[in-house]
């Protein structure tokens, strides 16, 4: 059980999402969006301790890319300075087509990870993420064809449904990641991720990913229960209240420093691919 | 070709905010969009500002209710 893994010591993967799809520079100075911004905080995650960096691509003026070729210069960048970090690109992208989505998963080498959004999600007052089942069947097909890892995204109590679908076809162990906030995300609270974490298929790895205030408290008690956690400014702008956070990296070191205290070592990333087994 | 909101212009500064490079500023909210509403702001990926927009909407439903 995940509390066993705990006490076991298991080694926790911290995964930074470091840029993300929705906001900016407008709402942090510090938030990377060039390649060579994207790489230099990869590498600064990288050496405060996180195995995963979780990659979004934008265009020069901070607005959504999903082509290859500005991937491709992202994970150049990221490869260019970071050590040995597992690549993650998303596959996400509301309102946009899915072959474009699946672009991400077109550079060389592949990413090792990507991921997979298990639903539908809204944003703003009038746009939803839609994820349909055919959506999500024609990326992972994709992963599969290109040996990439899927990271199912879990935005709610309902998309654990569609990953239990599809749980028995993916390589084990099936990686979730259980993500907490407002609106069509589950409802953040410790009690919503015990429920999760109870639901979860045997044998899965999951990750906790909390938006905003939440990110904090719900990746401590990730820890606790033997999952991994994922931080960083995509998710979260703010050190603590009304301080908004330095660095994607320092973040990352907050992260590692609670995991040690808490008594659990941080996963490098050869560890990391052992766990999930990329 | 598509479209564009007749409120978005791009801008490299504003509200005290200063950019290297120019970026989407909505005049209907006064403010600088997040990069994910300058899609609806340009219409790409079959998003649409007429559509998708609330603040266009709210704005042009202002303007509608003064011609009144």
């Amino acid at each position: 059980m995940a509390y066993d893994d705990y006490l076991d010591g298991k080694p926790v993967i911290v995964t930074a999402a470091l840029t993300g799809g929705v906001h900016g520079k407008e709402a942090h100075p510090n938030l990377p969006e060039t390649p060579a911004e994207i790489g230099d905080a990869a590498a600064a995650c990288e050496a405060a301790g996180a195995s995963i960096v979780h990659l979004h691509a934008r265009r020069d003026n901070g607005e959504r890319a999903f082509d290859a070729e500005r991937f491709q210069a992202v994970t150049d960048a990221v490869r260019e300075r970071a050590d040995d970090v597992i690549v993650q690109h998303s596959t996400g992208g509301t309102g946009v087509p899915t072959d474009l989505r699946a672009q991400p998963l077109r550079t060389d080498p592949a990413p090792e990870t990507a991921s997979l959004d298990m639903g539908p999600l809204n944003r703003y007052d009038r746009l939803t993420s839609e994820n349909t089942r055919a959506t999500v069947r024609t990326l992972r097909g994709e992963m599969r064809e290109r040996g990439i890892k899927p990271e199912l995204e879990v935005f709610n109590d309902g998309h654990l449904n569609e990953a239990l679908r599809i749980v028995d076809d993916l390589a084990e162990p099936p990686y979730l990641n259980l993500i907490f906030g407002p609106g069509t995300l589950s409802l953040p609270h410790p009690r919503s991720l015990l429920t999760l974490v109870e639901s979860l298929p045997a044998g899965a790895e999951f990750n906790v990913l909390g938006f905003g205030r939440h990110q904090l408290p719900l990746t401590t008690l990730s820890v606790l229960l033997g999952g991994h956690v994922r931080v960083g400014l995509e998710d979260n702008l703010y050190y603590r209240r009304g301080e908004l956070a330095e660095s994607n990296a320092q973040l990352v070191e907050r992260a590692v420093r609670i995991a040690e205290t808490l008594g659990r070592p941080v996963a490098s990333p050869a560890e990391a691919r052992e766990i999930i087994k990329i | 070709m598509a479209d564009r909101c007749p409120y978005l212009e791009y801008r490299r500064e504003s509200g005290g905010k200063r950019f290297e490079t120019e970026r989407a500023y909505c005049t209907a909210a006064e403010a600088f969009v997040q990069p994910m509403r300058a899609d609806v702001c340009n219409d790409r990926y079959g998003l649409g500002h007429a559509t998708d927009c609330e603040i266009f909407l709210e704005a042009e439903a202002g303007t509608d209710a003064g011609r009144d």
